[in-house]
């Protein structure tokens, strides 16, 4: 039995009827129709479906749609400010050559933006250790990393 | 054999080739816009799966869908009985002439566990996961061979009624040169060892995907996530009965490929062959786990080396004979195979060789294309004997490597001249940015402040070829049209699997042209509109299709030039372009933009140009040493790479950051297959044991090295535009032995595999106790 749901999807308000096993991840990319979060594994190994909820990073893959229901959901459609203002980190991606790919990309930005919300300053260490859930496997993770490092500087010096 | 014997064009200086300008696809990739094979929907759209077989080795004896077929939602379910009964390629290159027809789309045998044995269309995916398990099978089980050996013992089960017989998927390849018997009685030393390598898989982060729907006119529109859009085409019109423009393939944005991605796969033709039944469209997908049950994977392999060395160091004779386990179909073994046996012919210097390739099948998933292409097998055996040897001579291991690298002129495995001393180049600028020397001699190998720790150095090489040539006689193709407004759009239908492919083409297009990067669009993927294409693979595309691209530029600019003349009233030859102005060279100020030469004007109306370029390359070759610092923990056997200094010759390098990260994914992945990554094949009944990315272990953040890439520029090629070569595959080569060797200076112990893993390197540490 379908089940009316609604949530906040990247600041407004949405009303979906899910199936009670449908996963946040399918119900987003299905009846939401937002297909920038991906699914590589569908059970929660790869984060390339990292989406934050309520403030929580999390993989969508992993929790049901219905216990979305009243959450705030962001996802990487949600990131640019407007269309012509693209968030520090996408900017920050694009430049450093951290997108290869591309189809982890979503999931790692989400987290990125997470763990500068949580540290405006991380270290290298903690910014691997922030991204551990994430695979790339086109990267080497290198360009990765320094477009988050430069994406936090630029966030201390111009806060968003 | 076109390649130019010139040298490579001079040209007075670069405005976008060598300029890491931002990606052209990057945009929708950070965004999110960017569509996917997965990300298309369609009207009344089906989802397709496929029932895997839970046998290694069987007949069918019966298979009974009625249930599934009455179940609620389901639209169509296919066997072997309603599928085309037709012999193809899993690699159907057809500018090739290697390839093993040992497919069946279905078929009444079954190969290895978890072959797709029926297939099922239904409104949704759990409408189908459940019609799975309604269908009823019977098998008539067979005795099967689970590695080389019992593929090869006398009397063996024969998995295959096609091929040479003996399980051979093709037979040997053989190659000699000089005199290698002469060779060795002529060595001061001898070294010979046995190498074995695992089962890495590239795990792309986008599972295959697919989407086939028919129109009234019985065409078919098929996306998929692919490499090789035109051999989907091909193969698909070939095994559906079509002409080729009745099949369109479609690949926009795809999640990296690494090689594998170039197969046929069964999923493919069963997911053209529900839609035509159904006529709906329908999508199917990969589960992460059947990207290893029903992917490719690389060949695992054994190795025999031997090889004699004089006292200062000649290699004086070689002789290898490696046999790769193909799985249960050929799919690449003949290109492979025979890759990865004429590699061994070159990298480190020897004028007596004898190899010999053979590739087995056996009841495990498939090996087929993955990024190094038989090479890194051949050459992790070649370069760890080769620090043998430097042991044994008590010599530095980056010396003697030195003092052996191919160079200038001798004859490259393709069978060509090789062009310039790029290997040298990369030793000789590692050894001293490094520290190689000091670090290698003065930095002791415990470390006080970590009493488990044991520290080590080591260097691997390797050469890789630009282009598959001359197993495959390649062609490029590129159109570039100028619109009326002077923008500018390349038509090209190399795949753009994640590497910037397209970002390099157009940067090569604007620089030949004289146009702003800008200015340059792309149009890619689509089949019927795109000029042919081999397909993205064997390091080419910026090689092969760059030339072609340059080759289009070339002739568009002079008709660009040609009209600018007749408006300016002045012979074509006075004018030059640049940055998308033409003016007279020697009068700079007097001159048009593009846009007004492409505009209409009193008496002359505006007009766009079309050119096309078409390029069949021969080979150039690219090559690396990779310096890496390990640290062993004696207590958990767990080897930590603390530190990588790729060094690389690409020739020209068009886009600094894309050729970097080409370097830096490519030892992650090397890494990988090194140290930790190996899919697991029960070898008494075949089963898949670490199907899933948990269980199947990958370098992810907290394990990847600090890498200092070093990108020469040492030995342009003339083949390639403006002497670029490839990258993609070099890295994930060099890095194994690296860090093998590195391994060995650190704890002593030699190892002849991958992945070395943490109990191998506990037990070879009991072993030298107990010394």
């Amino acid at each position: 039995m379908k089940q009316p749901i609604e949530m906040y999807i990247n600041g407004e308000a949405r009303s979906v009827t899910v199936d009670p096993y449908r996963s946040l991840l399918d119900t987003l990319r299905g009846e939401v129709g937002l297909t920038g979060t991906k699914k590589g594994c569908d059970v929660g190994d790869c984060g390339a479906c990292t989406v934050i909820v309520d403030g929580r990073p999390l993989n969508a893959c992993l929790m049901l749609a219905v216990e979305a229901g009243g959450c705030r959901v962001e996802t990487v459609e949600g990131l640019q400010a407007s269309p012509d203002q693209l968030h520090v980190l996408q900017d920050a991606f694009m430049r450093h050559g951290a997108a290869q790919c591309g189809f982890c990309t979503p999931g790692i930005l989400m987290m990125a933006k997470s763990l500068l919300e949580n540290n405006a300053n991380p270290s290298d260490d903690e910014i691997r250790f922030g991204l551990s859930g994430n695979i790339c496997r086109c990267t080497g993770y290198t360009k990765i990393f320094d477009a988050i490092r430069s994406a936090a500087r630029q966030l201390q010096e111009t806060p968003a | 054999m076109n390649k130019p014997h010139v040298p490579v064009e001079a040209r007075r200086a670069f405005t976008i080739v060598g300029q890491s300008v931002r990606r052209n696809d990057v945009l929708e990739k950070v965004t999110g816009e960017g569509l996917y094979t997965a990300d298309i929907n369609r009207p009344g759209l089906l989802f397709g799966k496929i029932k895997r077989s839970n046998v290694a080795h069987a007949k069918i004896s019966r298979i009974d869908t009625s249930k599934a077929l009455a179940l609620l939602g389901v639209k169509a379910v296919l066997t072997h009985e309603d599928v085309p009964r037709f012999l193809h390629y899993g690699s159907p290159h057809p500018r090739s002439a290697s390839c093993t027809r040992d497919q069946y789309i279905l078929d009444d045998k079954v190969r290895f566990w978890g072959e797709g044995i029926a297939a099922v269309a239904a409104t949704s995916e759990e409408i189908a996961d459940e019609a799975l398990d309604l269908i009823e099978v019977d098998y008539e089980e067979l005795p099967g061979v689970f590695d080389i050996d019992s593929a090869q013992a006398p009397g063996a089960p024969l998995i295959h009624e096609v091929g040479p017989g003996s399980n051979l998927v093709l037979p040997p390849v053989r190659v000699e040169r000089g005199d290698v018997e002469n060779g060795f009685a002529e060595a001061d030393f001898v070294l010979e060892g046995v190498f074995e390598g695992g089962r890495p898989v590239p795990a792309y982060m986008e599972p295959n995907v697919c989407m086939a729907d028919w129109d009234g006119s019985n065409k078919l529109t098929f996306w998929t996530s692919t490499q090789t859009a035109f051999m989907v085409r091909g193969s698909l019109a070939e095994v559906l009965g079509l002409p080729l423009n009745k099949v369109r393939v479609l690949v926009d944005h795809m999640g990296g490929g690494f090689g594998a991605k170039q197969d046929l796969f069964q999923h493919e033709y069963l997911c053209a062959l529900l839609a035509r039944q159904t006529r709906r469209p329908v999508r199917m997908e990969f589960t992460r786990a059947e990207t290893f049950i029903a992917g490719r994977s690389r060949h695992p392999c054994r190795i025999l080396l031997k090889q004699g060395f004089r006292k200062d160091g000649t290699i004086c004779a070689r002789d290898m004979k490696i046999i790769y386990e193909s799985g249960a179909y050929g799919s690449h073994s003949p290109g492979v195979t025979t890759v990865g046996t004429n590699a061994a012919t070159s990298l480190y210097r020897c004028e007596n060789v004898r190899l010999e390739g053979c590739a087995v099948y056996t009841n495990t998933p498939i090996a087929g294309a993955f990024r190094g292409y038989g090479v890194v097998q051949a050459y992790y055996a070649l370069d760890i004997q080769m620090d043998e040897a430097a042991e044994r001579l008590g010599m530095d291991p980056a010396e003697l490597k030195l003092k052996n690298a191919v160079r200038e002129g001798d004859i490259a495995p393709s069978g060509h001249p090789i062009v310039g001393r790029g290997l040298e180049a990369c030793l000789k600028h590692g050894i001293t940015a490094f520290d190689w020397i000091a670090k290698r001699t003065e930095t002791p190998r415990n470390d006080p402040a970590q009493p488990a720790i044991r520290r080590g150095w080591g260097v691997g090489c390797e050469m890789h070829g630009s282009s598959a040539y001359p197993g495959i006689r390649e062609q490029g193709n590129a159109t570039v049209k100028m619109n009326e407004d002077g923008s500018v759009t390349l038509l090209t239908g190399a795949a753009g699997l994640g590497t910037g492919a397209h970002t390099a083409l157009a940067q090569i297009v604007a620089e030949e042209l004289g146009v702003t990067f800008e200015s340059v669009s792309v149009v890619h993927g689509d089949t019927d509109v795109v000029p042919w294409d081999i397909g993205a693979f064997a390091s080419h595309t910026t090689y092969l299709v760059g030339s072609a691209a340059k080759i289009a530029a070339g002739k568009l600019r002079a008709a660009v030039l040609a009209r600018a003349a007749e408006k300016l009233q002045t012979p074509t030859e006075a004018l030059d372009m640049v940055a998308g102005r033409i003016f007279i060279a020697d009068a700079p100020d007097r001159g048009l933009t593009v846009a007004d030469a492409m505009g209409p004007s009193k008496g002359i109306p505006a007009d766009h140009l079309i050119e096309t370029g078409s390029y069949t390359p021969t080979k150039s070759y690219s090559f690396a040493a990779h310096f890496v610092e390990v640290a062993v923990d004696i207590e958990t056997g767990l080897v930590d790479v603390r530190h990588v200094m790729p060094v690389h010759d690409v020739g020209r390098v068009i886009h600094p950051i894309a050729a970097a990260g080409q370097i830096e994914g490519g030892i992650q992945q090397g890494i990988g297959h090194t140290l930790t990554e190996d899919y697991l094949i029960d070898r008494t009944n075949g089963r898949s044991l670490n199907a899933g990315l948990v269980d199947y272990k990958m370098p992810l953040s907290m394990d990847m090295p600090k890498i200092e890439t070093v990108i020469l520029e040492a030995a342009p090629d003339p083949g390639g535009p403006w002497g670029a070569k490839g990258v993609g595959e070099d890295p994930i080569i060099a890095i194994g032995p690296a860090i093998a060797n590195a391994i060995h200076d650190a704890i002593g112990a030699r190892f002849h595999h991958y992945p070395i893993t943490p109990e191998d390197i506990l037990c070879a540490l009991a072993a030298q106790k107990k010394e």
